[in-house]
Formats: structure tokens, C-alpha cells, sequence
């Protein structure tokens, strides 16, 4: 195998949760304590009058906002454009011009991080100069139980994120918070959950078990989300596992929340992860970089488990 | 890598990965294909590498041929031909036992 080049790639991080969730407020705290080096910022509101970017600009080292239209719908083209002229601006310095590879996108509350993804996948010049690093999601625990329940958009963030943060988790008691982990824990089981206290990391404390809140279907006939764990048996190879995932997620991509996992491929094992129908475009990881190869979590609904290893023995059966 | 933007090429469909030389992209095309067969042939579909490059060539029973540029258009196509897409979940694919894992 040939030497990786050096990825020069901007890596993108997006920082999601509902509205009021202190995405601004821990994104300051986080800038403070050089978390994020000279990231450069990019800020995307709803409204059309900006708040947020006079709160971050003097933490940030650059910041760019997108005032007037959601990111991931209406405001699409604005952040296209912007992280064109990032990449644009980029390849005209020198080596020692340019700052952080670091990009951070708060997105406006209203916004779902699987459409950003996929807008950032389609189109043709950021599909290979961005790469998304991480998607944060700022869960409210204080009202997370009612957006939780009412709101599809809420629900679709959670489901979304890599990491997720709880915020005012000092504003209620110990059953609700566990309560709210738990519900969390359930829709987004591989996602691993921290907390903060106006923007300051906070230890979460020994909580009383608790059930995770019954949420009602919000789209009609919605099941609830579960984890799948599939270990790849060594007559699984890649390509029948591709040409099974492929047609799986366009026949099933919006129960299929999340996809994600280590394959191991002739080229070196493969870092494979999907929210919806989006597959990010698959990393080949460092030889001996992760110890649990050929083990794939499929998060979704409206499927049993049992048929997914079914069909997947069905297709590997030559 | 692109001589004139100094990036790697647009990266291909995600299901290109995991083939690093010619050896193994080629194994994998033909591999592809057997497998996409499996699928398809229930449906009345059969797929086939072009040959002069990536993609596949879909016919249906009735002799039409649509070339494809990857899987995800593969699947769009024969989802429009069929009116549904095809459901690697169909009791069809999921009623025989799992073997030991």
C-alpha cells in the first residue's frame, strides 16, 4: 500500500441541538479554553438579525455568520458558498499562511445535522476539500422531555449526533436528568453523553435508575429506535456487504438512523458510518487502529433485528 | 491526486472504497455484479459491468438496457422500472435460518 498523503482537508465540525439549547454558550466556553484552536467559526441563525456572532466574535480567531435562512434548508446555498470561499481562500496561502484546518458550523436550532451532511456530500468541490469530524448535539435537559415529545426536529438531531452534550443540567433534579439520559440513551445508543453547566464541562452525578420516557410517535406508524449489532463473519467480504448496504439503505434509509462500523477490506480496514440515506465517504484506517473490526450497529426502525443478519447471510451464501 | 487543484479526485461512490489497486477494484466490479444478481434476479433484473469503466448496465425482462453510474442510481433506476425498491429486508431474502455467526 502506497503512503497516505497529508489530508488537507478542512475538517468540519457541527454543533447542533433545538433551539435555546446553549449551542452559543458552550461554543464560547469551549473557544476559551482553546478546545477547538483557531477554529474558524461559521454561524448560521434562523432570524434575520444576528445575535450569536457578536457573543463569539471575540473568542473566535475568524468567524463568518449566515444570517437569514436554517442551514440545512432555506440557508443551504449561503453555507455552500461560505465553505467554498473557506476552501478558496485556503488554497491561495501558503503552508504557513494558513491557520486551523478547523471549522466549526453552529447551526441555527431549527436545523437537521443529516441535511448538512448531505448538502456538504453533493456538492462537488466541498465533497473533497471538507470532512466532517464530529457532530455535536446540545440536548436542554431542562425541556428536552417536551421537545422530545412533540418536536420530530428534536428527535432527528439526537438521533444524528456522534457526541452529545446536556446543558442546564443543574436546573433539574436527579430523576429527571436520569430520566432524560435514559431517553436519550435509547434513541441514540452509540452516541456517548457529557454535560455542562453554562458552557462548563459538569461531571454528571450518580443518578437513580430510571425508565426512559415513552415517546409517542410523532410520524404516524413510527416505531421505536433500536440498536442492532451485526458481527461480519469472515465469509462476508466487502463487496457483498456494500451491494446489500447500498440497496438496504436506499430501500430503507429513513428508518435506518444510523449506520455505523469497522470493516475490514482488502485495502486496510475501512471506518464506515451513514445518517440516513448519507454515507460519509469511508476512511481506511491505520492497520491495527481499532481492535473491533468487522462489527457494524445499525440504529433504526421498522425492522427486526434477526432479519437484517437473515438476509445478510442470505447474500453471502455464494 | 488532481495535478491542477493538488486534492484527491472527487471521491467515488462510497461503495468504491476498500479497492486500492487495479487487482482489487476489478475483483470487486465482477464480485459486485454476482452479488447485485442475487438481488435482482427475483425481480427480473440482471446487472452487468459495462467493461469500458465504472458503472453497471441494467436490463430488465423486457430487454431494456439503462447504464448506471454506481449502486445508489442502480437502485433508483430499478425502483422507478418496478414502482417499489427493492427491499433486501423481503420475507423472500430473510425467511431461511441464519447460520451460526
Amino acid at each position: 500500500m502506497t503512503a497516505q498523503p497529508v489530508d488537507s482537508r478542512l475538517r468540519l465540525t457541527i454543533l447542533g441541538g433545538y433551539l435555546g439549547s446553549g449551542k452559543t454558550t458552550w461554543l464560547r466556553h469551549q473557544l476559551f479554553d482553546g478546545a477547538f484552536g483557531n477554529a474558524h467559526i461559521l454561524v448560521n441563525e434562523a432570524a434575520e438579525t444576528p445575535v450569536d456572532d457578536t457573543l463569539l466574535a471575540s473568542r473566535a480567531a475568524s468567524l463568518t455568520t449566515l444570517a437569514g435562512g436554517c442551514a440545512c434548508c432555506t440557508g443551504k446555498n449561503d453555507l455552500i458558498t461560505a465553505l467554498r470561499t473557506l476552501c478558496d481562500q485556503r488554497s491561495r496561502q501558503t503552508a504557513t499562511e494558513r491557520g486551523s484546518n478547523q471549522v466549526i458550523l453552529e447551526t441555527s436550532g431549527l436545523a437537521d445535522p443529516a441535511a448538512i451532511l448531505d448538502a456538504i456530500r453533493n456538492d462537488g468541490v466541498l465533497v473533497h476539500h471538507v470532512r466532517i469530524a464530529e457532530i455535536v448535539v446540545l440536548v436542554d435537559a431542562l425541556n428536552a422531555a417536551d421537545q422530545l415529545h412533540s418536536e420530530y426536529l428534536s428527535r432527528a438531531q439526537v438521533e444524528s449526533a456522534d457526541r452529545m452534550v446536556l446543558t442546564k443540567v443543574d436546573a433539574v433534579p436527579d430523576a429527571t436528568l436520569a430520566a432524560v439520559i435514559a431517553t436519550l440513551k435509547q434513541l441514540n445508543p452509540s452516541a456517548p453523553i457529557e454535560a455542562a453547566v453554562k458552557g462548563q464541562p459538569f461531571s454528571i452525578p450518580e443518578l437513580p435508575s430510571a425508565e426512559p420516557y415513552d415517546l409517542p410517535s410523532i410520524a404516524a406508524g413510527e416505531a421505536p429506535i433500536m440498536p442492532t449489532k451485526i458481527d461480519i463473519g469472515d465469509d462476508i467480504d466487502w463487496a457483498t456487504f456494500s451491494v446489500w448496504l447500498s440497496a438496504l439503505l436506499y430501500a430503507r434509509g429513513d428508518d435506518l438512523v444510523r449506520v455505523k462500523g469497522v470493516f475490514a477490506t482488502p485495502a486496510g480496514p475501512l471506518l464506515l458510518q451513514a445518517v440516513r440515506k448519507s454515507v460519509q465517504p469511508p476512511e481506511l484506517l491505520p492497520p491495527g487502529a481499532t481492535g473491533r473490526k468487522n462489527q457494524i450497529v445499525f440504529i433504526g426502525r421498522g425492522y427486526e433485528g434477526d432479519d437484517l443478519r437473515r438476509s445478510l447471510d442470505y447474500f453471502s451464501r455464494s | 491526486m488532481c495535478n491542477a487543484c493538488g486534492f484527491p479526485t472527487r471521491p467515488g461512490h462510497w461503495t468504491d472504497a476498500g479497492a486500492d489497486n487495479t487487482g482489487d477494484r476489478l475483483r470487486l466490479q465482477l464480485r459486485r455484479a454476482q452479488i447485485l444478481n442475487k438481488l435482482l434476479s427475483g425481480y427480473g433484473f440482471n446487472a452487468r459491468t459495462p467493461g469500458h469503466g465504472p458503472g453497471f448496465a441494467l436490463s430488465s425482462f423486457s430487454g431494456r438496457t439503462t447504464l448506471v453510474p454506481d449502486l445508489e442510481a442502480l437502485w433508483e433506476e430499478s425502483a422507478r422500472q418496478l414502482g417499489h425498491p427493492i427491499d433486501p429486508l423481503d420475507p423472500r431474502f430473510t425467511s431461511s435460518a441464519p447460520s451460526a455467526q
